[in-house]
């Protein structure tokens, strides 16, 4: 049920000779009244490592979780409430430095960070986790979220494919809320995370899976079933977007000279994970959305797409909700003209990322369409995720050349 | 008694190898001081011309005129506009042209006149199917030819406009202002023959036939091209045929390639077309990257009487029309080369050709490579050679016939005027402004646009088969390349007959391949020119001899926008090696 996608160039991760359990970090902080989910977590922990002492950190007052520890075998830790990210579920900057700390306070060999709702982990995960860190000792461990058909949709739109073109790595959760990391893998991300930090960006994201290709590290995926992820605190996608988004593009173009020499052997097959059905949802709301501004966005539009992804979106714009699918290969090519647009400051960036937001609810209604028509969510986001690895040559080429006269 | 001059070529074919240029008299020199060119000072830029190499001067409406269509609007067929100068002027510019061995085409606009020119004025105070009021289409309503498209649609909702005076409608093609001639009257085709006897007596080498697809309506038809129409241009050659040697007609029709074969007829109709539907092909397949549209429109393109040619153009005084291709390629054309939308007017782009190229060199010098090496006669527009830029903000088709960037000082150096006097202002912006763009700045810089372009005439003219030749495109893998070859043989009795020798070695046959590179990127070409083998390509700019072909694939690296023009020799002499 795992799936190695890299294989380290350099010294692998130390096997430890003593407890070989990693430190458990909670990264959602618990209040009173989450004390039965602490509960589950610990007992589900205590499952997964039979007969072995774990160290659990936790944000908050100790006294409040007095009575969740020892007798399980787990060594309750906290954290200041202060170390806590806000930005959750997602893992900041903030989470990273916190883990790191601790890592290296209890001198633990890895480390396992688990996000907010993180009681929906059933045990035999949790054994996938720590068989990932320990025996395999690869550096990365990546869970696999079964989401529904409906669920997911910017990573699958987005993260992912983007994720999986550049820098030839499978995880499907890029930006996952929970992770399992080598000691020198959790320093490394440290580091980034302590310049954020100290730039007054504690909710900064890291991007953990670019992070380790580029170091060639090992990454291993994990399935996760049942696992039920938290919603974003915000559900205002313009906001969504350029936090996260912002994020992505700003560690694309860092690592540009990386990515650029990344070359895709053959295309990556995953697991296709058949979901249940999924309710109905209403795609003419969206699509009229995108029409809206397709109506009224044209010039920014103009000045960071080609013509002939311009007339992709004409012809799109011009079918009725029913029918609305958007090609692969254009969706794939928009979001590296906006990667583009991005690095080249083409126009603020924030307008840049609100402009990007109409075109992925116009991705939404397609994907919709097509599973509705198909029937397999999973199938299409392999599609998508292929048709970005077929054109990122696109990317590269235009990255060194910007000149915008092209087709 | 009416003396006739001749025209300034000997040759009946002289437009076969003419090198056209497009201008404006209005926008190229003033002498005099009030804004405005004339043909004064047009005579004073001559030597410029003749030194740029072009051979014929095709001069834009210069007849008196309201000035709502920049002179497309005629009051008066057999005159000069006075802001221009005298008939006389035009007389003595006319024989400096032919003293410096230059034809000189002018306009015979024949759709239509202003609504200002007398026979209008006439017209409408006519009693209804009089001689008089017949000058001109109307109709007590407009239904009459529902299904004829409005060309001008940006501006006219209609092709009908009511007249008080007259009480009833009178059609348009255009304007509103510019009332059609009604060609069913035969005392028209007699004025217009007048008139065109006038100039051709004066000695103008040829017309350009302006707007010829419209002159006759007839209803339930789309009332273009029709066969009544190709006989009154037939009439107007005739006429010509039958009174003059060796002059020119140039037909104006933006039509379908297989629909513009009727106005060459039997050779017997007009001697030149503008080959409209690969102009915008041309930037679509530079855009794109890909040959493919060019080479699909001149598969489509008919063959034409030996004595006929083809007009060839990258820019004109219009805007770059885009009516002769399919919707989604106008779509694609607009966004990829119209930013604003102020820079469409209908369906066309109105920008200039370097604008269109965002002023990058290589691309400019890649299509003026294939405007000199296509199969036909290339028209330059004015102001191209130096690489002008153009004003979106001022109005109509305006932009791009702004004043002629001669020099940094006061107005371009093309008017002494207050600069607020003059008909158009000069292009003042950083990038295109006559301080950085003028002909004295590039004559003084051997690296100009202009020196460029100077060279390629030049050696364009060396070679008849540019002009006389036939073509063959060749089909190499990457798509991203136009390679083609051009043949002439002189001793073969046509066309055909050159085809079928297209290896010959006779001592006066030219067989040049010409080489493409339409993407931004270097590219590679593996070419099948195995019936070729044994010859060796001679690089013809630097005269540098490549590598002898052979019956393997010849291979050649093209840089971005690169092009070649190679001729084919059986034999070269070796450069002799230059000491250091």
């Amino acid at each position: 049920m795992t799936t190695s996608t890299s294989q380290s160039e350099t010294e692998p991760a130390k096997i430890s000779t003593q407890n070989d359990a990693p430190l458990i970090v909670l990264t959602a902080p618990f209040a009173s009244e989450d004390e039965v989910n602490l509960e589950q977590i610990l007992a589900n922990l205590a499952h997964a490592w039979p007969g072995q002492s774990l160290r659990v950190a936790t944000a908050g007052d100790a006294t409040v979780h007095a009575a969740s520890t020892s007798s399980n075998g787990i060594n309750l830790i906290t954290y200041p409430q202060s170390c806590v990210s806000t930005a959750a579920p997602l893992l900041t900057a903030t989470d990273f430095v916190t883990a790191a700390d601790l890592l290296r306070e209890h001198d633990a060999q890895s480390c396992l960070m688990l996000g907010a709702d993180a009681h929906t982990f059933a045990p035999e995960v949790l054994a996938a986790f720590s068989n990932a860190l320990s025996q395999q000792a690869v550096d990365l461990a990546v869970p696999c979220y079964y989401l529904g058909a409906h669920d997911g949709l910017v990573n699958s739109a987005i993260l992912y494919p983007l994720t999986r073109a550049l820098y030839g790595t499978s995880p499907r959760f890029p930006l996952a809320t929970d992770l399992g990391l080598s000691t020198r893998n959790l320093q490394r991300l440290a580091v980034s995370a302590r310049r954020f930090v100290s730039a007054n960006q504690e909710d900064a994201l890291l991007w953990p899976v670019a992070e380790a290709a580029a170091a060639h590290f090992s990454i291993v995926e994990v399935d996760a079933p049942g696992r039920t992820l938290a919603q974003p605190a915000t559900q205002d996608l313009n906001a969504l977007f350029s936090h996260v988004l912002g994020s992505l593009f700003s560690d694309i173009e860092a690592r540009a000279a990386f990515w650029q020499r990344v070359r895709i052997a053959k295309p990556q097959t995953a697991i296709v994970v058949q979901s249940a059905p999924e309710s109905a949802y209403d795609a003419a709301s969206m699509v009229a959305a995108f029409q809206l501004a397709y109506a009224n966005l044209q010039e920014i539009w103009a000045i960071v797409l080609p013509p002939t992804s311009l007339l992709g979106l004409k012809r799109i714009a011009q079918l009725p909700p029913s029918d609305f699918v958007m090609p692969d290969s254009l969706w794939a090519r928009i979001i590296y003209d906006f990667i583009l647009a991005f690095h080249m400051r083409t126009i603020n960036r924030g307008h840049l990322l609100g402009a990007l937001t109409p075109l992925y609810l116009a991705w939404v209604a397609s994907h919709l369409n097509v599973i509705a028509q198909q029937g397999s969510p999973s199938a299409h986001r392999e599609a998508v995720a292929v048709a970005f690895e077929s054109d990122k040559s696109y990317l590269v080429a235009r990255w060194r050349w910007p000149d915008r006269f092209n087709p | 008694m009416n003396v006739k001059k001749a025209g300034s070529a000997s040759d009946p074919l002289w437009y076969k190898d003419a090198v056209i240029y497009e201008l404006h008299v209005r926008a190229f020199q003033d002498s005099n001081g009030d804004g405005i060119g004339d043909f004064p000072g047009l005579i004073s830029r001559l030597d410029y011309l003749q030194d740029l190499g072009v051979t014929c001067l095709w001069l834009l409406p210069f007849f008196p005129s309201p000035l709502r269509d920049d002179g497309y609007d005629i009051a008066d067929y057999t005159s000069v506009n006075p802001s221009y100068g005298t008939l006389d002027d035009f007389k003595r510019f006319l024989d400096a042209a032919h003293q410096r061995n230059m034809q000189v085409l002018i306009e015979l606009v024949v759709n239509h006149t202003s609504d200002q020119h007398p026979w209008f004025q006439r017209a409408r105070l006519a009693l209804p199917g009089s001689p008089e009021r017949d000058f001109y289409v109307w109709s007590n309503d407009n239904q009459l030819y529902k299904e004829v498209r409005i060309i001008f649609s940006d501006t006219e909702k209609s092709n009908w406009s009511w007249d008080e005076l007259a009480g009833a409608y009178y059609w348009h093609r255009f304007f509103f202002h510019q009332p059609d001639l009604n060609f069913d009257n035969p005392a028209v085709l007699e004025e217009i023959l007048v008139a065109m006897r006038f100039w051709l007596d004066l000695g103008v080498d040829g017309f350009r036939l302006d707007a010829i697809p419209y002159l006759v309506e007839r209803d339930g038809t789309t009332c273009d091209g029709l066969p009544e129409t190709h006989a009154i241009v037939k009439a107007i050659r005739a006429a010509i045929d039958e009174g003059y040697e060796n002059r020119m007609v140039l037909a104006e029709a933006n039509q379908p390639p297989s629909q513009l074969l009727p106005y060459f007829s039997n050779g017997d109709e007009c001697h030149m077309a503008f080959h409209f539907p690969l102009m915008p092909r041309i930037y679509l397949a530079l855009r794109q990257e890909d040959r493919k549209p060019i080479t699909d429109i001149m598969a489509e393109t008919p063959a034409i009487p030996d004595i006929c040619q083809w007009g060839l153009f990258l820019r004109n005084h219009d805007e770059l029309t885009l009516e002769m291709v399919t919707g989604d390629e106008r779509d694609y054309l607009q966004f990829a080369y119209s930013a604003d939308p102020r820079m469409i007017i209908n369906s066309g782009i109105r920008r200039r050709l370097a604008p269109l190229l965002d002023n990058n060199r290589r691309r400019i010098e890649l299509l003026n490579s294939l405007l000199l090496s296509f199969p036909g006669t290339p028209i330059l527009y004015y102001g191209d050679e130096i690489g002008m830029g153009d004003n979106i903000y001022l109005g109509d088709r305006n932009g791009v016939r702004t004043p002629m960037q001669w020099s940094p000082d006061r107005n371009a150096g093309f008017s002494k005027a207050d600069p607020a006097r003059l008909y158009f202002p000069v292009i003042m912006d950083p990038i295109w402004g006559y301080q950085a763009i003028n002909v004295e700045a590039q004559l003084g810089e051997q690296s100009s646009l202009l020196h460029w372009t100077r060279n390629m005439i030049a050696l364009r003219k060396m070679f008849r088969v540019f002009g006389r030749g036939t073509t063959e495109f060749l089909e190499p893998e990457n798509r991203k390349v136009l390679a083609y070859i051009r043949h002439y043989d002189p001793d073969s009795a046509s066309v055909n007959d050159t085809v079928a020798a297209s290896a010959g070695s006779g001592d006066f046959t030219e067989t040049i391949l010409c080489c493409a590179n339409l993407s931004r990127f270097a590219q590679p070409v593996a070419l099948d020119l195995s019936r070729f083998a044994g010859m060796v390509p001679i690089e013809m700019l630097g005269y540098v001899p490549f590598p002898i072909i052979t019956d393997q694939p010849y291979m050649l690296t093209l840089s971005p926008y690169c092009f070649f023009w190679f001729e084919l020799s059986g034999q070269h002499s070796p450069t002799p090696q230059q000491s250091s």
